[in-house]
């Protein structure tokens, strides 16, 4: 295996008209209280804000007086309980914005608010409320998850976040599941944040726990994946839980993909399943009358040992259809920035490297198989169920990410499949003369040789590296 | 980034940790002040507003900062120190105990003389501003030696004592005895049959210019006042206004999250429009000058004319009643009535003569017409003045009422500047700002309940509906009483877990995310509980945002880490950068990664060519040289210095194997990120950058 340190990688400029697009005017906006800032920046335009007085948060963090914010390829917006002015640079042509009137706040404030009291009393041993939030697509979760957790690490708060949706990452790529405790400000600009860089950092850093899903939709797979990954985080989680007295006391916030709240007629196994795996006992549903009756009623009859709290919440107006063309340009910007960076503040420098084909030991995900076929594999005692299948490396291996799992690679596939991984690796390069791969790895250093999880989601990642 | 609003926060902070006259910590401020002569304006104007604010046994070092700023860098601390320095040393001096004035008298002596060993023939003040000082200390000298000469006072019955900062109560001594409440009894309002005496307004600094409250333990003082309201106290008047104005707008400069000073200072410049603008009755221009006075940062003159609150019952908050500083009050009409009706202390004969100007009483009725916002200036006087910085933002006043019914609306202007002076809402014992003394937390608990009700309720009282309530809609939300004084861990119990109760408004709540941490960190808009804790939180808090300050981490070539492992991430405990010990995660506490190996140990690639050359002495193998992020040089890696020749590491610990590796040597942890800067390689003598 060979290192080739010094290749000189750079990410390629995302879009030239970002830089000629410098934020040289600027306007002053007032927000009376109560109010939302609302804008959407295109990936390739950056608007900046800067508050000049009053107080603002941005998704439950608050503003800084006086620092410059800058986002690009985001749908945010600005909150204020007090009343503010900002200052906003680089707006106008293809950005919108709009004050909103009405805004979903009160009701995400309350939450928080209901959750504190219940965390008070889990000040004496008893566990903190553990949340899950449902709701389908673009209803909100992951902001409402956000602005949870943003309140809960104000009021002191160590909250175990968990994201369950494959779709955005949380302090990983897409494709990932991961869980952390936030103890500190989550970063304004950059989403959940990113995780641990070898250097110092300029937001408090958050370590994930982190496991690869690698397909984009739960509910068509059966389940062969998604519950047991959901299953052995549960047992991590709680196991962590535990041990930590502060997220134990803060309890749980778990984000889920809007694709589960889909169900089929009426039973949401997977909700149900992330239910029982994480001892829920309160669900926000974000809008969704339908599933919010729906779980009322399954969970209404419940002994009182086991209650789960269903609570309905509107969905705030500011949610917006992001067109798949938005979350693809999303996805690839966080898997970007998993390698090199975000653009201007910290920019890593990830390695390239050249490995043997006989050195990966890659798992392709199997997919599209009917259900009958699993339940045969299951059946069959003592074997293995056929979740992966080994591949070697062929050109269309090219532009994919493959994550280093802490398995070993001749473990059983369960194994494969439950563990925990390492990172993302990146296939810039196959050459299938040579048989040999160049990747892009985060770190110098040799090639993991652990199991390696190739799925269909995040899809490919054209051009990273140039 | 350096501002000047984060140099100015820095030498806060330092400052804030000067308590005793420390030689190192204040040749410490001096070289701070001196590196940022770019920023002297926003120094200076920390200096001031920390030697007003702190408790008056720390003013005194505060003071020696200042002497020796001005003495050791000069201009323009000079300039910018001297413009207030007044009151700067009046107000601080009127604090102190006759040791501790005697100190500062000798420093204004040296004041007056050219800088020790200077060229500069100058003094250090121009004379026009020590003048002025060695005016007032004479003029107050004279007055201390009159009341020192009077009968003791009789003591007052104590339970009429309003909770009053205790810094106060100590370094005044010698006005200790009476209690503003009591005091003020014996104003009652001429128009009533029960009065005996009005008392006159006057002077209570003895000297000082800013006169205006009732002179309680100087009354034999009265001559050396200059009259009530001529044209020279206009101008005085004027020019403390002015004065206010700049410091609130520098102070609302350095916070401009901070609404209430935003509000506080709209409301100064419509007073100053109203005085510019209008001529006012003497009996007007009385109550603006108390109110300004009252403004303004010193804390020693508010309690001395707290009257007791009239509070008509029916806008009580039940803080209010429980609060043992409010007689049981009668339902009252009038202000006057309400102090007529109030008891008489045995003090009254010491009342003197009738004077030539109109009680207080008389005056705050004629100022505004109905009862409750009459009383406003004097309620709120019960706090201290304003003296945060970083005070929270209250959400409570609104808009003030515009200049245009100019003399109709002078009472809901001054009423507005008392909202802004009040505590934030949703005091708790350890939420005052974080520019107070330590010690008023304990002694202010009872009064931070009664603060932002009783001025809201005040200002909704307000005559002539000119305050526009219905577009604050914290102030008028129903539920604003259990803003205030609710502690935390009581209010969120009546958020109930239920569909419907997540419509319900609560802004009051908004408190705990906001007003219960005044103290922002104005980088990261971290915030932060004004207390001592909270403050140590946010020193380290910054050092921490100046330790990943690194300007070389480019360089260097930073990359992602891998993710930790299961069993690491179920150990790993989260770091927090407020918490003293950093390495939680590390020896002392569960693990959170495996322990470094001894080829990850390094030294640096020495210097010196004897040793560079040498082979490992137990392997004979040479050394690798490779450059290392971490310690941003070229390092030896596995490797290990001892007794002076550097060994592999793997080869030192199979030698001896059992007693482990000697001193801990460098083990640079690059996952976390954050790390003490003070971790270092004695064995190599130089520093490593440890994150």
């Amino acid at each position: 295996m060979l290192s080739l340190p010094g290749l000189n990688l750079t990410a390629p400029p995302l879009d030239p008209v970002a830089l000629a697009s410098a934020p040289a005017i600027t306007r002053t906006q007032d927000l009376s209280p109560n109010k939302e800032f609302r804008f959407e920046v295109p990936f390739g335009r950056t608007i900046t804000i800067k508050l000049l007085s009053g107080t603002a948060e941005y998704f439950g963090t608050e503003f800084a007086p006086n620092q410059l914010y800058s986002f690009s390829g985001t749908k945010g917006a600005v909150y204020s309980w007090h009343g503010c002015r900002l200052e906003i640079g680089g707006s106008g042509g293809d950005v919108s914005e709009y004050v909103a009137e009405e805004t979903g706040m009160m009701g995400y404030a309350n939450a928080h608010f209901s959750l504190e009291a219940l965390r008070e009393r889990a000040a004496h041993g008893i566990e903190g409320p553990r949340v899950l939030i449902v709701g389908p697509e673009n209803s909100g979760k992951t902001t409402f998850t956000r602005i949870l957790t943003s309140y809960a690490v104000k009021s002191g708060r160590q909250p175990m976040v968990v994201n369950l949706d494959p779709r955005q990452g949380m302090l990983s790529v897409p494709g990932s599941m991961s869980a952390a405790a936030f103890s500190s400000i989550i970063d304004v600009e950059d989403g959940w944040g990113s995780s641990p860089i070898s250097g110092p950092s300029p937001i408090p850093v958050k370590m994930p726990l982190v496991y690869h899903y690698g397909i984009g939709n739960p509910e068509l797979e059966n389940g062969k994946i998604f519950k047991p990954l959901v299953t052995r985080m549960a047992l991590a989680v709680m196991s962590r839980l535990e041990e930590d007295r502060m997220s134990k006391q803060a309890g749980l916030l778990i984000d889920t993909p809007g694709a589960i709240s889909a169900g089929k007629g009426g039973v949401y196994d997977n909700i149900e399943h992330i239910i029982s795996e994480f001892s829920v006992n309160i669900v926000f549903v974000m809008g969704m009358e339908r599933l919010y009756s729906d779980l009322t009623r399954k969970y209404s009859n419940l002994p009182s040992s086991d209650t789960v709290n269903i609570i309905r919440l509107d969905s705030s107006g500011g949610c917006v259809q992001r067109d798949e063309e938005y979350m693809k340009a999303l996805r690839q910007a966080q898997i970007r920035a998993y390698f090199f960076g975000n653009n201007d503040e910290v920019a890593l420098a990830p390695q390239s490297q050249m490995a043997d084909f006989e050195d990966l030991h890659i798992f392709k995900i199997k997919e599209g198989q009917d259900a009958n076929a699993l339940f045969r594999a299951y059946d069959d005692f003592g074997s293995t169920p056929d979740i992966y299948e080994r591949v070697t490396p062929t050109p269309e291996l090219q532009n994919s990410l493959l994550a280093v799992t802490t398995a070993a690679a001749n473990d059983r596939q369960e194994m494969i499949r439950d563990a925990s991984i390492r990172g993302y690796i990146y296939v810039a390069d196959v050459d299938e003369t040579k048989k040999k791969v160049r990747l892009l790895s985060p770190q110098p250093g040799q090639t993991p040789p652990n199991a390696l999880i190739l799925g269909s989601f995040p899809e490919d990642v054209p051009g990273l590296v140039s | 980034m350096s501002s000047s609003a984060e140099v100015a926060a820095d030498f806060k902070d330092a400052l804030q940790d000067l308590k005793v006259n420390s030689r190192p910590e204040i040749s410490n401020l001096t070289i701070i002040a001196k590196e940022n002569t770019e920023h002297a304006q926003a120094i200076s104007r920390e200096l001031e507003n920390h030697i007003q604010t702190a408790r008056p046994e720390w003013k005194l070092p505060a003071l020696y900062v200042l002497d020796s700023i001005v003495k050791n860098v000069g201009t323009p601390y000079t300039v910018y120190l001297g413009r207030n320095l007044y009151r700067t040393f009046m107000d601080a001096y009127l604090l102190m105990d006759s040791g501790t004035r005697r100190a500062m008298e000798g420093l204004l002596r040296t004041w007056k003389q050219p800088v020790p060993e200077s060229m500069d023939a100058r003094p250090v003040f121009p004379p026009e501003v020590t003048g002025d000082l060695d005016n007032s200390l004479n003029r107050l000298r004279s007055v201390t030696a009159q009341t020192n000469s009077l009968p003791p006072r009789p003591p007052l019955p104590p339970q009429g004592l309003p909770a009053r900062p205790i810094a106060n109560a100590n370094a005044t001594p010698w006005r200790n005895t009476p209690t503003p409440p009591q005091n003020f009894n014996r104003y009652p309002a001429t128009n009533d049959p029960r009065v005996r005496q009005p008392f006159p307004p006057g002077g209570q600094y003895g000297g000082y210019p800013n006169t205006g409250t009732p002179p309680v333990q100087f009354q034999p003082n009265q001559p050396y006042q200059p009259p009530p309201v001529t044209s020279i106290d206009l101008n005085t008047l004027k020019a403390d206004l002015g004065k206010l104005i700049e410091t609130t707008k520098n102070t609302w400069a350095a916070n401009p999250a901070d609404i209430s000073l935003q509000q506080k200072l709209k409301a100064l410049l419509d007073l100053e429009t109203v005085l510019r603008t209008q001529t006012l009755p003497p009996q007007q221009l009385e109550a603006v000058r108390m109110q300004i006075q009252n403004l303004s940062p010193s804390p020693a003159p508010t309690p001395l004319f707290n009257p007791p609150m009239p509070v008509p019952p029916a806008i009580r908050s039940p803080q209010q009643q429980a609060a043992p500083t409010f007689p049981p009050a009668n339902p009252p009409v009038n202000l006057a009535q309400i102090l007529a009706g109030l008891p008489q202390p045995a003090s009254t004969p010491t009342a003197p003569p009738p004077a030539p100007t109109p009680s207080l009483a008389d005056l705050l009725r004629r100022v505004t017409t109905p009862t409750q916002s009459s009383s406003t200036p004097a309620a709120a006087s019960f706090f201290p003045p304003p003296y945060s910085t970083a005070a929270a933002p209250v959400p409570a006043p609104g808009p003030i009422p515009a200049a245009p019914a100019l003399p109709a609306n002078l009472a809901a202007l001054l009423a507005s500047m008392n909202t802004s002076s009040t505590p934030p809402v949703g005091q708790t014992p350890h939420s005052i700002p974080a520019s107070l003394p330590i010690a008023q937390p304990q002694t202010t608990t009872g009064t931070p309940a009664l603060g932002m009700d009783w001025v809201l309720n005040a200002l909704k009282g307000l005559p002539g509906g000119g305050t526009p309530l219905s577009s604050t809609p914290i102030a008028s939300e129903p539920m604003t009483r259990q803003t205030s004084g609710q502690s935390h861990p009581a209010f969120s119990t009546d958020v109930e877990l239920a569909t419907a109760s997540m419509k319900k408004p609560r802004l009051h709540l908004i408190a705990s995310l906001y007003e219960a941490k005044p103290n922002m960190c104005q980088t990261c808009g971290r915030r932060f509980e004004a207390t001592p804790e909270g403050k140590l939180k946010k020193a380290r808090h910054m050092d921490w945002h100046f330790k990943v300050k690194d300007p070389d981490a480019q360089k260097r070539g930073i990359h992602r880490s891998w993710y930790i492992t299961e069993k690491e991430w179920i150990e790993y405990r989260e770091v927090d950068e407020t918490n003293p010990d950093q390495g939680a995660n590390g020896a002392g506490g569960p693990v959170k990664a495996p322990k470094k190996e001894a080829k990850d140990r390094y030294v640096l690639v020495p210097s010196d060519t004897a040793l560079a050359n040498a082979p490992c002495p137990i392997c004979q193998d040479e050394f690798k040289t490779s450059f290392n992020k971490d310690a941003n040089d070229f390092v030896w890696m596995d490797a290990i210095k001892a007794n002076g020749r550097i060994y592999h590491a793997t080869c030192w610990e199979e030698v001896n194997k059992g007693s482990g590796l000697g001193a801990r040597e460098s083990t640079p942890d690059s996952v976390l990120g954050k790390r003490k800067a003070e971790m270092g390689t004695p064995g190599s003598g130089k520093k490593v950058r440890a994150f």
